[in-house]
């Protein structure tokens, strides 16, 4: 037990991810807004689908915007709450807008002092029929957006198109990280081996590539159930996901290389000296290629990455934990893995009679 | 000797067993143009993008068959005659300059044989002799390596495919990309970054080979 203490920690990390993660409710949001095309010069009526809220609770201090950039926003002169989850909002447009675009897009905000504020990003369009910004400026009443209420328990962001999946974040990316510690771990031994030639450092390079391996494909397959709830299909051949599929064929092909030789020093040779080449092109695969072309993945074809704008605190608390949790995690997978096989090798030698 | 004198000898010695056995080279002419009129046959028509996409297909299995023989055409024992002549450094750089030469010559006769059967799409020609030149140095670096491990186990030209072709994938993309440049499927203005990436890559991988072939032909 002495020098278990890592692996426990590993564990517990584990459990703890699966856990906050899982049972930690979203904060409130709109999932649906409709009709979401208006003209101006009209009062109009929005029909809003909140997303974990509890408007019934608050009815009276609800209180809701259309926001159009960072200082102009007008606010609903009615708010009906028909349910816990739908609320009708009432506008009134004024003929001319303060912009010189034809379709301007609006931010619907709604505000509860129960759920906190919630956003619809960019989902509500109006045209007007003529341009006059001078007109659009004296007509607008323009309603500051202040006192946004925060709700106050541990809750994860709600995002648009994300909506639960955002918790395939702690599984997903965590299994990737921990997938390149382990690569990382047997690239470094098979360097121990070359300087050494100790077949210990050969069975341990081995050992993390096939947990390594493991990790990649179960990165992968969370990556395509999240792809199917966000891009709408498990596959969509996506540059990101092709060259991971192409980097798991390079560690495939370590094995299939290693199964090919009858010496084992040989074996532990070549593997080895194939185990860092491998690692190498590994990383112009997957951060190199993506950059060049269209891709859906965060971090790559252009788009920012995940956590500059979608991480907040509260997830952190839950990332960064599993993150450790998942590679002390395969790192033990990884030792099991080499005390088997290196019990089987004994094995293997007491019966040839050595 | 030092190891540019090495390697050209070495290099010449190739060129000679090369001559000499000229059943090697004409086999791959042979595959070149005989894919080259399967495709023509298969397709009568073909696109640009087709044509890109094909002369890297067929580029890139005439350069693995190319290689493949690098380190297996002379006898283990011989070859270890050779390690103790020479460097072994020079005998894998030589090998990889003799691949890289052939590579371009199997490129440039594919290049003229797509060419006359389905007309040139090439619009900037620089930049597409700049991709094939990179390209074949990166095919040659890749490939010979791989081949030098391959060697090394028993049913090498099944290990090279499996081996080699997931590998060479990073430049293989980079050059389909470099070359829909030059043919003009691709606009904007990054080729230059293009060709730097394909550099470093081609310098990382030689790199890497250098360091660890003084591993690899020690039996």
């Amino acid at each position: 037990m002495k020098n278990a203490w890592w692996k426990i920690i590993g564990v517990l990390l584990i459990i703890y991810s699966l856990i906050v993660g899982l049972l930690t409710p979203l904060r409130t949001g709109i999932s649906d807004a409709s009709p979401t095309s208006f003209k101006t010069g009209e009062t109009i009526e929005i029909n809003v689908q909140g997303y974990n809220s509890f408007y019934t609770k608050s009815s009276n201090e609800l209180r809701a915007w259309l926001k159009m950039d960072s200082v102009n926003a007008l606010t609903a002169n009615n708010i009906e709450v028909l349910d816990d989850r739908n609320l009708s909002l009432t506008f009134i447009l004024p003929a001319y807008l303060p912009t010189s675009h034809k379709v301007q897009d609006f931010t619907l905000i709604v505000d509860s002092p129960k759920d906190g504020a919630a956003i619809l990003p960019g989902g509500i369009f109006v045209t007007q029929d003529s341009i006059d910004v001078a007109s659009g400026d004296s007509l607008w009443v323009n309603a500051e957006i202040t006192n946004l209420h925060e709700k106050e328990t541990i809750n994860f962001p709600y995002r648009n198109i994300l909506y639960e999946t955002i918790r395939n974040l702690y599984y997903h990316v965590p299994l990737w990280f921990a997938m390149f510690i382990l690569f990382i771990t047997a690239m470094v031994k098979s360097i121990f081996y070359l300087r050494s030639f100790n077949p210990v450092h050969d069975q341990k390079a081995a050992a993390f590539t096939s947990v390594g391996i493991l990790y990649g494909i179960l990165g992968l397959v969370t990556g395509a159930i999240w792809a199917k709830n966000t891009w709408g299909a498990y596959w969509s051949w996506d540059v990101k996901q092709n060259m991971t599929a192409v980097g798991m064929l390079i560690y495939a092909a370590y094995f299939v290389l290693r199964a090919s030789f009858e010496d084992p020093e040989k074996r532990a040779r070549i593997s080895a000296v194939y185990n860092i080449f491998a690692f190498a092109t590994l990383i112009p695969l997957l951060y190199v290629v993506p950059k060049l072309t269209d891709s859906l993945h965060p971090g790559a074809g252009g788009n920012i990455a995940f956590g500059s704008q979608d991480l907040d605190n509260t997830m952190r608390m839950v990332f960064y934990p599993a993150i450790i949790g998942w590679a002390l995690f395969g790192t033990w997978l990884a030792t099991l893995v080499f005390k088997i096989t290196s019990l089987k090798e004994r094995w293997l030698d007491q019966q040839d009679g050595f | 000797m030092n190891l540019l004198q090495e390697i050209t000898f070495l290099l010449k010695k190739e060129f000679t067993l090369e001559w000499r056995q000229k059943y090697a080279i004409s086999g791959i002419f042979l595959y070149v143009l005989s894919t080259v009129f399967i495709i023509f046959i298969s397709f009568q028509k073909i696109s640009p993008q087709l044509w890109n996409v094909l002369f890297w297909i067929v580029m890139l299995f005439a350069s693995i068959n190319a290689v493949v023989k690098s380190f297996v055409q002379e006898s283990g024992n011989r070859q270890l005659y050779y390690y103790q002549l020479a460097n072994p450094l020079a005998i894998l750089l030589s090998k990889m300059l003799y691949n890289a030469m052939l590579l371009l010559l199997i490129g440039v006769l594919t290049f003229v044989a797509l060419s006359f059967i389905a007309g040139s799409p090439v619009e900037d020609a620089y930049n597409f002799a700049m991709a094939l030149f990179f390209g074949s140095v990166g095919f040659s670096i890749t490939f010979t390596f791989v081949s030098a491990i391959a060697a090394k186990a028993d049913n090498n030209s099944t290990l090279m495919a499996i081996l080699s072709f997931p590998v060479v994938i990073p430049v293989l993309l980079l050059l389909v990309n470099l070359s829909a440049h030059s043919i003009g499927l691709l606009g904007g203005t990054q080729v230059s970054r293009d060709i730097m990436m394909l550099l470093a890559v081609d310098l990382v991988l030689l790199a890497l080979g250098m360091v660890l072939f003084p591993f690899l032909w020690r039996d």
